[in-house]
């Protein structure tokens, strides 16, 4: 099994000496590629602080944290920002979005960062758009949106650098049940076809539809109910399409990602044909469902 | 690298509060627009007196005269010390000698050919010609100067410089006089003859002379005093007319010597000493215009110091318009550094935000202050213009030597505004910037 991050003795203080709070404490915790993880906790339990520990977005007062077999405690500033923009894609509760941009000049965000040619940015924000199903909505100004639109073009821009692992913070606690469904089905969605997710929430319904969940309290795990079997078969998948990535080089690697994400693509598209079979067998049980949710969200549009 | 793009960026984000950012840019124009505006009238002002310095032969003209003529001079324009007590030696009227002039002109670095003592015609004359009934006043009347008086003209030549045109009889106009004798252009005059008349001291008659006018002179400072330009035949003939009546050894008195000198090797402070200690005094273009330029430079200073005062409250201004947009700005900025920017690119963002407050406040200014010159040149010279009489004399003058220098130092204090904002900016930290309250 092909563990994506790996924690180890993970320490978070926060303040000095008489002020000193300790969030998390000695957490061990291995995330494997394709799973779909919830870490649950109550306000205060140290969930967001794991979280942010496990996106690089904070450093850890002591432990390591390994993405991809890479110790990224030990990374200068400008590989861990380049490893943070190209590896990771981020969904949050507040959305966060330039209310005042249009669609697209929200969802090309990472891709203006990594220095992306402006025609490359459109090609990929119109898929990644296309994937959440707001295609016609690339021109609006991201203030004219309903709340779960505004959230469908965050999960855009999240997947437009094709990261390999999502975090989801508290995606759905802005959102009415109905909104939140769609866009948790996204989630999953992207996580059937093999990107890894990683959702922080307090809602235990959510947390459920997770093949794994971590519960945190007071900054320890007081709970893993672990890996499932059917994540080893998720990343045995994933594992498969990557071997065929690497099998093939240029153009094809990149169709078979594409298709490993829009398995709609018809395959006279494709380069290669043999790469887009396998990835299409690999996830297409999983995604029918998916299409058909998203087909119907598009018909409510 | 990214550059454009950064560029591009941080103009989008500017203009997303266009009231703020079109208040703190005026802000920057009031500044830039006095500094350019004032700069501009300076160089109006300094390449006018220029002209009219080379009028009389640029840096290396010097005028020659007695120690008392000095004193006369010197007396003048102070406030009056009181009659002083005759001696023989005061008693010259500073009147300088066939012996003072040989004495000057063998002074080494001195140029002897360049001796220039212009008397003026002594007597009754009047100037007319054949497309009018009016007669003129001749007013002054000299013979022409040497070559390296660099005359600034409005038409036609100065009077030609060869043997044998000095034989002809030529004359430069004065400005204004072509119209008064019927032509309605300058250049109309050019080649025409006019006539010359002297009056007869003893029996009042009138004697007429002949010249081909060959140039009219520009208006200007020094350009008008030079009067009636004559060759050299005109001046001889009119000259012997004139003092007909004199005692044969009669000699005009001369005051002056307008000369030139070597100043490849030597200073004007260091010729002033020669001629100085050879007991003699003189008089520089540096004098002439040292005051005049003296008082343009501390008017100049003034407004300057107006304009930075005006520039420094505008940078206090940038600080502020960043400030604000950094805080507002914070949650985007945390998502910016979240998906992977770096320290370095956010305060380049914010940085060139800066420069463009800086650049669009001080490109404003310039136009601002390019236009109402314009305009302004154009109404000062119109007739019943201040400058009416000195077409010669743009009162604003733009280059892009005193344009650009302004735009870029503006765009420099812009950007030393907003580094504290855009450090602030730079250093936000991720999970802060996107926390929730």
């Amino acid at each position: 099994m092909n563990s994506v991050i790996e924690v180890k003795n993970l320490t978070k203080v926060y303040g000095k000496r008489s002020t000193a709070f300790t969030a998390l404490k000695n957490i061990n915790l291995d995330i494997y590629e394709g799973e779909s993880v919830a870490i649950v906790g109550k306000s205060g339990s140290g969930k967001s602080t794991l979280m942010h520990l496990l996106a690089l977005l904070d450093r850890p007062t002591e432990g390591t944290v390994k993405i991809d077999g890479v110790e990224s405690t030990k990374l200068k500033a400008r590989k861990l920002n380049r490893l943070r923009n190209r590896s990771f894609g981020f969904v949050f509760q507040q959305f966060f979005m330039n209310p005042h941009d249009t669609v697209l000049e929200n969802v090309v965000l990472p891709l203006r960062i990594a220095g992306k040619r402006r025609k490359e940015r459109k090609e990929l924000a119109t898929k990644a758009l296309k994937t959440v199903g707001l295609s016609d909505r690339i021109k609006f100004k991201a203030n004219d949106l309903s709340g779960g639109q505004k959230q469908r073009v965050c999960i855009a821009r999240a997947i437009v650098n094709n990261p390999k692992i999502l975090f989801a913070d508290e995606p759905t606690g802005n959102l009415d049940s109905a909104t939140g469904d769609k866009v948790i089905d996204l989630l999953f969605g992207l996580n059937k076809k093999g990107v890894t997710l990683i959702i922080v929430t307090h809602d235990d319904d959510l947390a459920k539809l997770c093949d794994r969940q971590i519960r945190i309290s007071d900054g320890k795990i007081i709970e893993d109910t672990g890996v499932k079997p059917k994540v080893t078969k998720a990343a045995s998948a994933a594992k498969k399409t990557r071997e065929v990535e690497n099998t093939t080089k240029g153009k094809a690697k990149k169709a078979a990602a594409e298709s490993v994400k829009k398995p709609k693509a018809t395959s006279t598209k494709l380069k290669s044909t043999r790469t887009s079979r396998t990835a299409k067998t690999s996830t297409s049980s999983k995604t029918t469902a998916r299409t058909t949710r998203i087909k119907n969200e598009k018909g409510e549009n | 690298m990214h550059i454009f793009e950064t560029i591009r960026t941080a103009n989008h984000n500017l203009f997303r509060n266009k009231v703020r950012t079109i208040l703190t840019v005026l802000a920057i124009f009031v500044g830039s627009f006095t500094i350019i505006l004032n700069t501009a009238i300076n160089s109006g002002v300094n390449s006018f007196i220029d002209e009219q310095t080379t009028a009389l032969g640029g840096d290396n003209f010097i005028m020659l005269m007695s120690k008392d003529s000095e004193a006369m001079m010197s007396e003048q324009m102070s406030a009056s010390t009181g009659p002083q007590e005759f001696t023989e030696k005061t008693n010259t009227l500073g009147m300088l000698s066939n012996e003072d002039l040989e004495k000057l002109k063998n002074i080494d670095g001195i140029d002897a050919d360049s001796f220039y003592s212009p008397t003026p015609l002594n007597g009754t004359g009047y100037i007319t010609s054949r497309k009018t009934d009016k007669k003129y006043n001749v007013g002054s009347a000299m013979i022409l100067p040497p070559g390296n008086f660099n005359i600034p003209l409005a038409a036609g030549t100065l009077v030609d410089q060869t043997d044998e045109a000095k034989q002809k009889n030529q004359i430069v106009l004065p400005p204004e006089y072509p119209q008064a004798l019927g032509y309605e252009r300058d250049e109309d005059i050019i080649g025409q003859t006019i006539t010359f008349a002297l009056k007869d001291e003893f029996n009042g008659t009138f004697k007429e002379f002949s010249a081909e006018v060959v140039g009219v002179e520009a208006n200007g400072i020094v350009s008008s005093q030079f009067g009636m330009l004559l060759s050299r035949a005109l001046y001889d003939e009119m000259y012997a007319f004139a003092t007909k009546y004199y005692p044969e050894d009669y000699e005009a008195p001369t005051y002056y010597v307008m000369a030139t000198f070597d100043n490849t090797r030597f200073s004007e402070d260091e010729i002033k000493q020669i001629i100085k200690d050879a007991g003699y005094s003189t008089w520089t273009i540096k004098d002439l215009m040292g005051t005049i330029r003296t008082f343009f430079d501390v008017i100049m200073i003034v407004f300057t110091i107006f304009g930075g005062i005006a520039l420094l409250a505008a940078a206090i201004g940038i600080v502020n318009t960043l400030f604000m947009s950094v805080e507002e700005r914070t949650r985007e900025i945390g998502l910016d550094k979240a998906l992977g920017m770096s320290s370095g690119r956010v305060y380049a963002e914010f940085a060139t935000e800066a420069i463009l407050l800086g650049f669009w406040g001080s490109v404003f200014g310039v136009v601002v202050a390019m236009i109402i010159g314009t305009v302004a040149n154009t109404a000062v010279h119109a007739p019943g213009g201040f400058l009416e009489v000195f077409p010669t004399f743009d009162l604003f003058k733009f280059t892009i030597s005193n344009v650009l220098p302004i735009i870029i130092v503006v765009m420099i204090i812009a950007f030393l505004a907003g580094t504290i904002p855009a450090w602030k900016a730079a250093h936000k930290n991720p999970i802060d910037a996107l926390r929730y309250e």
